[in-house]
């Protein structure tokens, strides 16, 4: 947690404020995926409230907010109510453990008569060693909030959904996993910072006991597992129900899956937290292979003097410094996340049986392979 | 009361509860929720307990893939029989009363003959936060034999069920 009372103070306000970045990014993202599938279909989508309809989501909250409650006869009222309650948290615990800009080093100060700091803040909401570990274990809970829904509403459409979404979510999540363990292989760590670290710079690798490189190509997890990052991003899909995967609500058979029973607020915590898994695949596709939060080919210390040069304070630099990294983390993010909205509206659903050949029988053996031909290409690149 | 003390008090009274509702609850539904409740619990001990890999590893095989495979079939099954059979009659009561004393031997027994002496306290250096690594050369050196026969025995339980289920009357016969 921290050394003194105001370390503490700023870990934990720090916590709260990521979990408010990622629930506030819900209704922006809600907007862009509205205006963006009429746009992809030539409509106009929600453009009467507020400037670009930008208010629409202000006022949809407030018509979830007051709309009647419901709890179905036949239902289980505990496990009805817990379900909503608890799809936010696997999303968020998983998200708070992602590094989204760059640690700000603070040096040490006089206040209220005493000395404070030198402190160093991460940039995430806290740092675990084994981040990958945690953040995979931590979103297969998911599926328990998708099964107390199904079964604790007593509906047999619910029930089906919430089958069809945790079988599929244990299925690709074997591809998932095995997908970055190229990832890990190469880089070597658990760590998502160390990770990142790591991406710094232009490309440059070892080979047979010399140092090649390409000084245009950012040195990016991307050019090393081209086919992980592919399988990783596709079983991401699976992982946060969205099209072309979204069989546990396919609304022509199961009129909306597991949440048909749910209505007004309640139905929209399952919204943030698909949502939720939506910002984690994309924040994880960033650290894994688009560098984090670096800016391609500059390292963070070269535009720490840069502003240093202006500003003449180390601790303004560093705090300016971490802020702008995580501007390019943003920019990196909300490009994967256009991408999840705009295949959503581009790709038609497949059909059970074909989604499970696609995870079993086709990506599974993939990224078996990706695995044994990274670990072998390790040994033989890197043997000296 | 230190902060890991509280930790401690707090995660160990969340897993016993919980694994004291998984035989309790007469809904085996209830009973499967709670089990994986349980497997969280022990999973945050062991984070508790520095030990990252393994809370993060229990977390993803045991609460995020077995138990959740468990409630899965489970859902399936009407339960309105197994919700009367363990809910009263006398094979019901006596099983749980074998369990009851079964249990409390097992606590008598292990206060009795449990000795009294400290375990020795390990250096924090020893029990560094990077253990990933060092779990990992353990297991593929020193324990090498006991770890591919265990996975040979999980293959053959695989190959076995899918082998079952594929046999006459299975879902897949034909």
């Amino acid at each position: 947690m921290g050394q003194d009372s105001l370390e503490i103070a700023i870990n934990c306000i720090k916590l709260v404020a990521i979990f408010l970045l990622m629930v506030q990014a819900v209704p922006v993202l809600v907007w862009l995926e509205r205006r963006g599938s009429a746009f992809i279909q030539n409509r106009f989508g929600p453009n009467r409230v507020g400037p670009l309809g930008l208010l629409q989501l202000l006022a949809d909250a407030v018509k979830f907010l007051f709309k009647e409650e419901f709890i179905p006869a036949k239902g289980i009222k505990l496990l009805y109510y817990a379900a909503p309650v608890t799809a936010l948290i696997p999303a968020t615990l998983a998200f708070c453990a992602i590094p989204i800009g760059h640690p700000i080093q603070v040096e040490a100060f006089e206040l209220f008569g005493s000395t404070w700091g030198p402190y160093t803040f991460l940039f995430q909401g806290y740092e675990i060693n084994v981040g990958i570990v945690f953040i995979l274990g931590v979103s297969s809970l998911a599926a328990y909030t998708l099964l107390m829904a199904g079964w604790g509403s007593g509906n047999k459409y619910s029930l089906l959904g919430a089958l069809r979404a945790s079988s599929q979510i244990i299925s690709y999540e074997l591809a998932l996993g095995l997908a970055i363990v190229g990832v890990i292989l190469f880089f070597g760590t658990f760590n998502l910072s160390e990770m990142i670290r790591l991406q710094q710079g232009p490309l440059q690798f070892q080979a047979f006991g010399h140092q090649l490189g390409v000084s245009w190509l950012p040195n990016w997890g991307i050019f090393y597992q081209p086919l992980g990052a592919i399988l990783f991003f596709a079983a991401a899909f699976a992982e946060a129900n969205r099209l072309p995967f979204d069989l546990p609500e396919g609304e022509a058979e199961l009129v909306a899956g597991f949440h048909v029973e749910y209505g007004g607020f309640k139905m929209l915590l399952f919204f943030i937290g698909e949502y939720g898994h939506m910002m984690v695949a994309s924040g994880l596709m960033v650290t894994f292979f688009f560098g984090g939060y670096h800016i391609p080919l500059v390292a963070p210390q070269d535009v720490y003097q840069a502003i240093l040069m202006t500003v003449h304070s180390p601790t303004l630099a560093s705090v300016l410094n971490g802020f702008l990294h995580h501007l390019v983390f943003l920019l990196k993010f909300a490009v994967f996340l256009w991408i999840f909205i705009q295949v959503r509206w581009t790709l038609p659903r497949f059909r059970y049986d074909q989604l499970m050949d696609l995870g079993w029988k086709t990506m599974l053996p993939w990224a078996l392979f990706n695995t044994i031909l990274t670990a072998t290409v390790i040994l033989v690149l890197r043997a000296s | 009361m230190t902060a890991d003390v509280f930790l401690f008090w707090f995660l160990a009274l969340v897993t016993v509860l919980s694994a004291i509702l998984v035989i309790t609850q007469a809904n085996p539904i209830f009973s499967a929720l709670a089990l994986a409740m349980t497997m969280v619990g022990v999973a945050a001990l062991f984070a508790s307990l520095e030990a990252y890999f393994l809370a993060g590893v229990q977390l993803i095989v045991y609460a995020g893939a077995v138990m959740v495979l468990f409630v899965m079939v489970l859902m399936l099954f009407d339960l309105h029989h197994e919700l009367r059979a363990f809910s009263r009659g006398v094979l019901a009561g006596a099983v749980k009363l074998a369990t009851v004393g079964l249990f409390a031997g097992l606590i008598v027994g292990g206060i009795i003959m449990t000795k009294p002496q400290s375990l020795p306290v390990l250096e924090k250096a020893a029990i560094s936060s990077d253990n990933t690594a060092a779990l990992g050369q353990l297991l593929f050196s020193h324990y090498l034999f006991g770890f591919e026969a265990l996975g040979v025995l999980l293959l053959i339980v695989a190959v076995g069920a899918v082998a079952l289920s594929r046999s006459k009357g299975g879902t897949h016969a034909g």
